[in-house]
């Protein structure tokens, strides 16, 4: 064996160019496909993030109603029973988001919008998506208050600024009558369009009051400690909690539409990456025709001599396999402070483009994600690609015909 | 003792848009220790003969045998085996292997054989001694001159102890003084060593030394010289 090995290896060398050529383009097909799936995933990591930090949370508990019809009328009781069998998973659990949300309409002397209002416990809030950051005016809610923050683009509608009064008006819980008029204690900037234009947050016990929905929520968000464990909690919890009044949803379920068009994305990138591999196929495959066409009198010669083709079929697939494994080692190590700068250092969009990420509700910005699942994943691909034409050679070796070639 | 024998030998190539005889019905014994040259105008055989004669190619009809072995027929894999243990080769263009030096081009057919390692430097060693190449056993081919390159190429013959060898047109890409050379090594190789050599040559340096002198005409034998020297 040791003599097949010198024997592979010493012919790589000995036409340096072509070897480097060929190390060359397995390393760009692997670095390319690296930064390009880490590029990719990397932004549905952060439509992801967004959406279940600033939206969804990882899973949540609704009234088993709630989906069908979200209203009021189906907003979920915090019942003994509810406390009682979430317990067993408080570890599991860093903390919960209560929230209580409907329609309303809001005026001010100026003029009357519909308004998305949401109760709020102050502290979970923080926490979960860092609310107080984005007060721009005035100042945040706190627990006991009898005030709302209006979002930016919601006040510009109305105008109404900190300290003006604003009247909210909607149906409550059961059919009763929401009515209530609330000074601005702040004004917040909201990443996403759509809910600068309507949100207003109350304090949660002020919100169940204008309801009239006493201890009840809407939704109750779970983060939990892990969240890699989120998928396995939600299991957990939809078998503790009682399935007659409680449904828990993961974030997958809550952002399947979100999930399908990234997954209708993906295909349509893979089609891409599926191009680069097929030209860098090629590419591999001249090479090592080239190199056939060059030792087609050699193979037929050590096979005259005495060599069995499985031998020298070995000699040439081991030739394949340190390329290949240079090659593949080489475009991942490469791709990695690539990837690593991007990460931590997301390239900003501005323009046209960065407007329209922006109306979609997301950070304008393009990360690249650091799962090393991808650098595996490609790896392996262009490394079995290359190998799998490597088996070319050891093909026409066993197929060769050693008279017409040795005789040279 | 006859190292090879064939019967009524013929290879007629099919695949041609004429069907071509290029042996036609050679009955041929070749005694061990005989240093033999076949020789014809181009065209006439002699590399087909060759050819069967080393089991590289099988033949239309007839049959070859080597010692008592009969080769035509063989499988593939064991003719491989046969080839390795019996037969030595020397092309034209010496064909060694480039990226192993002199001594691991020699060491390599030992290595086929599963050869002890602790006996097989040593015996590469000899061998490159004999063609008077002890000084480059470190150096690959292509620092060679040609000369150099087929007295590699006749050490590695002589590596697996072959019943003969056989070398086609081993001086036709030499000049006058390493034809020479190689010529004289051989002859001393075959008187000394016992060893039967069998060439295919349009030279006349190797007719004028050789003590038995084969020619084909047109795939058949037309002369069979045989002299004392």
């Amino acid at each position: 064996m040791k003599i097949l090995v010198t024997l592979a290896w010493r012919n790589l060398w000995r036409s340096k160019r072509r070897t480097m050529i060929t190390i060359a383009s397995v390393f760009f097909a692997v670095a390319l496909a690296i930064n390009a799936q880490s590029f990719q995933q990397g932004s549905y990591e952060l439509m992801i993030d967004n959406m279940v930090r600033f939206s969804t949370g990882y899973l949540q508990i609704q009234d088993v109603l709630y989906e069908e019809e979200p209203s009021m009328d189906n907003s979920l009781l915090v019942s003994d029973s509810l406390l009682i069998s979430v317990r067993p998973f408080l570890k599991r659990i860093a903390y919960t988001v209560p929230r209580i949300q409907s329609f309303a309409l809001a005026s001010t002397e100026a003029a009357t919008r519909g308004a998305m209002v949401t109760g709020i416990d102050p502290e979970t809030e923080n926490r979960f998506n860092s609310l107080p950051e984005q007060v721009v005016e005035g100042r945040y809610l706190a627990a006991s208050d009898h005030a709302v923050l209006v979002a930016e683009g919601l006040a510009g509608l109305l105008k109404t600024r900190v300290g003006d009064t604003l009247v909210l008006i909607g149906q409550g819980y059961q059919g009763s009558m929401a009515a209530g008029k609330y000074p601005v204690k702040g004004i917040v900037r909201l990443r996403i369009p759509e809910l600068n234009n309507n949100a207003v947050y109350m304090p949660l016990s002020a919100a169940q009051d204008f309801y009239g929905a006493e201890n009840r929520l809407t939704s109750l968000i779970v983060m939990p400690a892990d969240p890699g464990d989120a998928d396995r909690l939600t299991e957990d919890l939809s078998a503790a909690v009682d399935s007659n009044w409680y449904v828990v949803r993961s974030w997958k379920y809550l952002l399947q539409d979100l999930l399908s068009l990234m997954e209708f994305d993906t295909a349509s990138n893979m089609v891409i990456i599926y191009i680069l591999y097929i030209v860098i196929a090629f590419g591999i495959f001249g090479t090592i025709l080239s190199m056939m066409i060059e030792r087609n009198a050699e193979f037929a010669m050590l096979i005259s001599l005495g060599m069995k083709r499985r031998r020298l079929a070995m000699v040439c697939l081991l030739e394949s396999l340190f390329i290949s494994f240079t090659g593949a080692i080489a475009g991942a190590v490469l791709a990695l402070p690539v990837v690593a700068w991007y990460h931590h250092h997301p390239i900003p969009l501005k323009g046209d483009l960065a407007e329209m990420i922006l109306q979609y509700g997301f950070e304008p910005v393009l990360p690249f994600s650091a799962d090393p699942k991808i650098f595996l994943t490609q790896a392996l691909i262009v490394f079995v690609m290359a190998v799998i034409i490597g088996f070319y050679p050891v093909y026409k070796i066993f197929r060769m015909k050693t008279v017409e070639r040795s005789n040279r | 003792m006859k190292v090879i024998r064939t019967h009524d030998l013929s290879k007629t190539y099919n695949h041609l848009v004429v069907p071509v005889k290029a042996l036609v019905n050679v009955n041929l014994e070749i005694s061990e220790g005989e240093f033999t040259a076949i020789v014809g105008p181009s065209g006439s055989g002699k590399t087909t003969l060759l050819n069967m004669l080393g089991g590289l190619d099988q033949p239309t009809s007839g049959k070859i045998f080597i010692d008592d072995t009969e080769i035509t027929g063989m499988k593939e894999s064991r003719l491989i085996d046969f080839r390795l243990r019996n037969i030595g080769f020397v092309f034209q263009s010496y064909n060694l292997i480039p990226v192993l030096t002199a001594i691991e081009n020699v060491s390599f057919i030992m290595l086929l054989q599963n050869y002890p390692k602790d006996k097989m430097e040593k015996r590469a060693r000899e061998l490159l001694e004999q063609v008077g190449l002890a000084d480059k056993a470190d150096v690959r081919p292509q620092k060679l001159s040609g000369g150099q390159q087929q007295r590699v190429a006749v050490a590695r013959a002589l590596a697996s102890n072959p019943r003969f060898v056989l070398a086609d047109e081993p001086t036709a890409n030499l000049d006058t003084q390493s034809a020479f050379n190689l010529l004289d090594i051989m002859l001393r190789l075959n008187r000394e060593e016992n060893i039967t050599l069998l060439f295919s040559t349009h030279d006349q340096r190797v007719i004028d030394r050789a003590r038995r002198v084969i020619t084909l005409v047109d795939g058949s034998i037309v002369e069979d010289q045989h002299f004392e020297k």
